[in-house]
C-alpha cells in the first residue's frame, strides 16, 4: 500500500495517499526499506545467517569441538553429496566411504583414499550428539552470576550418514569438521558483535547524552575526552587490553572481556552524533514548550529528545555492527581474542596464514567466504536503513 | 596574520591537550599490565638461574622509581617524552628504546604515508569520475569494490596475494629487506631493495583506505555536484572536467583534507596485523611482539603513543593547511 507513494501524483488512490500521511516514521523507513532491492536481498541474507548461527547445533552434523572429532579423517577435503557416477544414479544423495591407510608404500605417512564403491547415503533427522538450543550457560567469575538455562534438549540433527561421517567443508588439522565449526563460528561472532555493540550504545548514550544536554564545560571536557580516545589506533588498543587477560580464562570470561573491550573501545563516534544531535535538538521549540510546561531534565530527554532520533541510533547501531565484528575477527586471528574451544570466525582463520595450508589445504578458507557475506550483509543493510531513515532521502533524486 | 598565528597558537595548544590526555590513557594502560617492570625483569634473571627474593624486587623498583605515586611517575614519563624525547628502557629487552625503534618506527610511518598517498591518488580522480558519471555499471562496480574493502580486511587481502604468489611464483613475498641487506647501512642499494619490497604491504595497507576514500569524496561530490553555484558554471559555458575541477570539487576537497588523519588511524591499526602475516620487521610488528608475547608494557606504551602523535600532528598540520588553502577560513582569520 505505501508502496505507491512514488506513483503519488498519477494516481487517484485516496487511501494510498491517507496511509502516507498518516503512517508512522517506522511504517514510512519500512516502506522506503523495502523499495531498496539490494538492501532488502541483503537483509534476507543476514537473516538467514542469522537462523543459521542460531540454529547451529541442530544444522551441524558434527560437535564443533574435540569432542566432535573424526580421527580417520583429518585435514579431509571437502565431501561433496553427489546423486550419480559411473555406478549409477540414486534419489538418495550419497558420499564415498573413505579409508585410512599407513604403510611402507605410503612412506609411513596417513594417507585416505576414496572407495568409489562402497557408498553412504545422506539421511536426514538422524541421531547424533546431544546439545541444547538457547541455552543460557555462563560461567563467570563468582557463582552468583552463573546462569544456566535451557529452553530445548535434543540430539536430532537435519542431516548426517550411515556408516560414516559426511564433512561438507572438510576437516581441520585434528579431524574437526569445518561445516559445524563455521555455522557455530556465525553465532559466536554475532554474539559477540551485539554485545559490544549494546556496551557501546549504553557509554555513547550516558556519555553523548550527557554532554549534549548539558552542554558548556561539561561537553568540552568530555569532548576533550572522546577525541583523545577517537585519536588513538583502536587495534593497538584492543590488542594491547587483550594482553591483559591471563592464559588460565575460561573461554566464556574470555568472550565477555573481549565484548566488553570491544564496547569500550568503540563508543566515541557514536557518542560524538549523540552530543552533535542533541546540541541541535536542544534549542528546538517544542523542547521549549516541554520545559516552560515544567517538564523535568529526564522527562524532556526520555519524551521528547529521544524519540526524535531512534532511528539514526537503530541506523548507527548498524553501521558499526561489521566494525565490531571485523575487530574482534582481527583479534582472534592474531591470537589475542577468542581460541579453542570457542569458534569465532578468527579463530577459525588462525590457521590460514602457515605456508602448508595456503599450498595443500585451501579448504581451511571456506569460512572466510562466509565472513566477508556476513560483513557485506551488514553493510548493506545498514546503508539501505541509513538511506531510508532519513527523511529527504526521496526527495533528493 | 595576526589572527593566523592566534589561530595556529589555538590548534597546537589543542594537540598538546589531546597528546596529554593520550599520555595519560596509555599510561593507565601501561600501569594496569599485570606484573611491574622488576616483577617482570627479576623473573627473566630468575630462569637464568639467579636466586631472587622480595627485597630483590623491592630494590628494583625503588631503582626503577616504581614506588612513587602515580601522578609523579606519569609526569616523569611525560616530561622525558616531551622535553628529552626519550622512552626509557625496555622492560624484557634492557635496551633503550629510542634506539631500538629509531628505524623501524620511520620505516613505519613511511610506508603508512605512502599508503594513505596511494589511497588518494586513486580515490580523487576515481570518486570525482563516479560521482560525476551516471553510468550505472561504473557506478555500482565502484560500490561494491567500496563495500569489498570494507568486508575483505586487508589481513585477508594479504592472505589471498600471498596463497596466490606462493602458489604462481613459489615465493610468499614476505618481509622488508633481503638477507644481505637486513643488517647494512641504509644506502641507495638498500633503498631500492626496500622499495621493492614494501610495495606490497603499501598495497595492502592502502587497500581499504582507498576504498574508505573513494566513498568519502564520492559523498561529499555529490552534495556538491547538484548546488546552484555548478548549475550557474554550466550555464555560463565551463564544461567538462574544467567543470568539475574548477568548482565542486575545490569544495568537496576541504572535508577530505580534513578526514586525513582518521584515515591514517584507519592505515595503524591494520599494520600490526599486516606486519604479523608479511612478517615484516617494523613497529608494528614489533608492538604485536611486545603486547601479545612479552608483554613489554614500556616498549608497546611508546610504540602506541608514537603512532598517535603521529595523527595528532597530521591533524594539526591539515587543520593549519585547509585554513591556508580555503579562501573562506583564510579571509575570516586574516581579515
Amino acid at each position: 500500500m505505501l508502496m505507491s507513494l512514488r506513483k503519488r501524483e498519477t494516481g487517484v488512490d485516496q487511501r494510498a495517499k491517507e496511509a502516507y500521511f498518516t503512517a508512522s516514521q517506522g511504517q514510512l523507513i519500512w516502506a522506503r526499506f523495502r523499495s531498496n532491492r539490494t538492501s532488502m536481498i541483503a537483509g534476507w541474507a543476514l537473516v538467514i545467517m542469522i537462523l543459521m548461527g542460531i540454529f547451529a547445533p541442530f544444522l551441524s552434523p558434527y560437535d564443533p569441538t574435540i569432542a566432535g572429532r573424526d580421527k580417520d579423517y583429518e585435514n579431509g577435503a571437502p565431501q561433496i553429496p553427489r546423486f550419480w557416477d559411473e555406478n549409477g544414479f540414486s534419489f538418495r544423495p550419497f558420499i564415498y566411504a573413505t579409508e585410512r591407510e599407513r604403510s611402507i608404500k605410503t612412506n609411513f605417512r596417513w594417507v585416505v583414499t576414496e572407495n568409489r564403491d562402497k557408498r553412504l547415503y545422506v539421511h536426514f533427522f538422524v541421531r547424533d550428539w546431544e546439545y541444547t538450543l538457547f541455552h543460557l550457560n555462563w560461567d563467570l567469575p563468582g557463582d552468583r552470576f552463573d546462569v544456566d538455562v535451557a529452553l530445548i534438549r535434543s540430539d536430532i540433527h537435519l542431516f548426517g550418514v550411515e556408516g560414516g561421517k559426511i564433512h561438507l567443508f572438510g576437516t581441520d588439522a585434528s579431524g574437526k569438521d569445518i561445516f559445524s565449526r563455521t555455522l557455530h563460528a556465525i553465532w559466536t561472532s554475532l554474539a559477540v558483535g551485539t554485545l559490544g555493540v549494546l556496551i557501546s550504545f549504553v557509554l555513547a548514550l550516558v556519555i553523548g547524552g550527557v554532554a549534549g544536554y548539558f552542554g558548556g564545560w561539561i561537553d568540552s571536557v568530555l569532548q576533550m575526552v572522546t577525541d583523545a580516545i577517537r585519536t588513538v589506533p583502536s587495534i593497538p588498543l584492543f590488542m594491547a587490553l587483550a594482553a591483559f587477560m591471563p592464559d588460565h580464562w575460561s573461554s566464556e570470561t574470555r568472550f565477555f572481556f573481549i565484548s566488553i573491550i570491544l564496547g569500550v573501545i568503540g563508543w566515541p563516534t557514536l557518542a560524538r552524533r549523540i552530543r552533535t544531535h542533541l546540541l541541535t535538538e536542544r534549542t528546538q521549540e517544542y523542547v521549549l514548550a516541554a520545559e516552560l510546561c515544567g517538564a523535568s531534565s529526564p522527562h524532556v530527554i526520555r519524551r521528547h529528545l529521544l524519540p526524535s532520533f531512534t532511528s539514526y541510533i537503530i541506523v548507527d547501531l548498524m553501521i558499526s555492527f561489521p566494525y565490531m565484528v571485523r575487530s574482534e575477527t582481527a583479534l582472534s586471528f592474531i591470537g589475542l581474542g577468542l581460541k579453542d574451544p570457542v569458534n569465532s570466525l578468527g579463530a577459525l582463520m588462525q590457521n590460514v596464514s602457515q605456508a602448508d595450508v595456503l599450498l595443500n589445504y585451501q579448504w581451511y578458507f571456506i569460512p572466510v567466504i562466509f565472513f566477508v557475506a556476513l560483513v557485506l550483509a551488514f553493510v548493506f543493510v545498514g546503508d539501505g536503513l541509513r538511506d531510508a531513515a532519513d527523511p529527504y532521502s526521496g526527495t533528493k533524486k | 596574520m595576526l589572527q593566523f598565528i592566534q589561530f595556529a597558537l589555538t590548534r597546537a595548544f589543542m594537540a598538546l591537550v589531546t597528546l596529554l590526555t593520550v599520555s595519560l590513557i596509555v599510561f593507565t594502560l601501561m600501569e594496569m599490565v599485570p606484573g611491574s617492570c622488576a616483577e617482570r625483569y627479576l623473573a627473566f634473571k630468575n630462569t637464568q638461574g639467579a636466586q631472587i627474593t622480595i627485597d630483590d624486587i623491592e630494590a628494583e623498583e625503588r631503582r626503577l622509581g616504581l614506588d612513587r605515586p602515580f601522578v609523579e611517575r606519569w609526569g616523569k614519563w611525560v616530561g622525558n617524552v616531551f622535553f628529552r624525547g626519550e622512552f626509557g628502557d625496555s622492560c624484557i629487552l634492557r635496551l633503550d628504546i629510542n634506539q631500538l625503534l629509531a628505524d623501524k618506527f620511520w620505516i613505519s610511518l613511511g610506508i603508512c604515508m605512502a599508503a594513505l598517498l596511494l589511497s588518494y591518488m586513486i580515490a580523487i580522480p576515481v570518486g570525482i569520475y563516479s560521482a560525476s558519471t551516471s553510468n550505472a555499471v561504473v557506478n555500482n562496480g565502484l560500490r561494491f569494490t567500496s563495500y569489498l574493502g570494507l568486508a575483505l580486511p586487508n589481513f585477508l587481502l594479504a592472505l589471498i596475494i600471498m596463497l596466490i604468489s606462493t602458489v604462481l611464483f613459489g615465493d610468499s613475498l614476505t618481509g622488508l629487506f633481503s638477507k644481505e641487506f637486513r643488517d647494512a647501512a641504509w644506502s641507495w642499494e638498500k633503498f631500492q631493495d626496500f622499495l621493492s619490497r614494501a610495495w606490497l604491504p603499501i598495497f595492502i595497507l592502502g587497500w581499504s583506505a582507498t576504498a574508505f576514500a573513494l566513498q568519502t569524496v564520492r559523498a561529499l561530490m555529490l552534495d556538491e555536484i547538484g548546488k546552484l553555484y555548478v548549475t550557474a558554471a554550466s550555464a555560463r559555458g565551463v564544461t567538462g572536467s574544467r567543470l568539475l575541477w574548477r568548482y565542486p570539487a575545490r569544495h568537496a576537497l576541504g572535508p577530505v583534507v580534513n578526514s586525513l588523519g582518521f584515515d591514517l588511524n584507519r592505515i595503524f591499526n591494520e599494520l600490526p596485523i599486516v606486519a604479523l602475516i608479511l612478517t615484516l620487521t617494523e613497529a608494528g610488528a614489533l608492538l604485536f611482539e611486545s603486547l601479545a608475547r612479552s608483554n613489554d608494557q614500556q616498549l608497546a606504551g611508546a610504540i602506541i603513543f608514537l603512532l598517535t602523535a603521529s595523527i595528532v600532528l597530521l591533524n594539526f598540520l591539515t587543520d593549519i593547511l585547509l585554513a591556508l588553502l580555503d579562501p573562506r577560513v583564510r579571509r575570516g582569520l586574516m581579515g
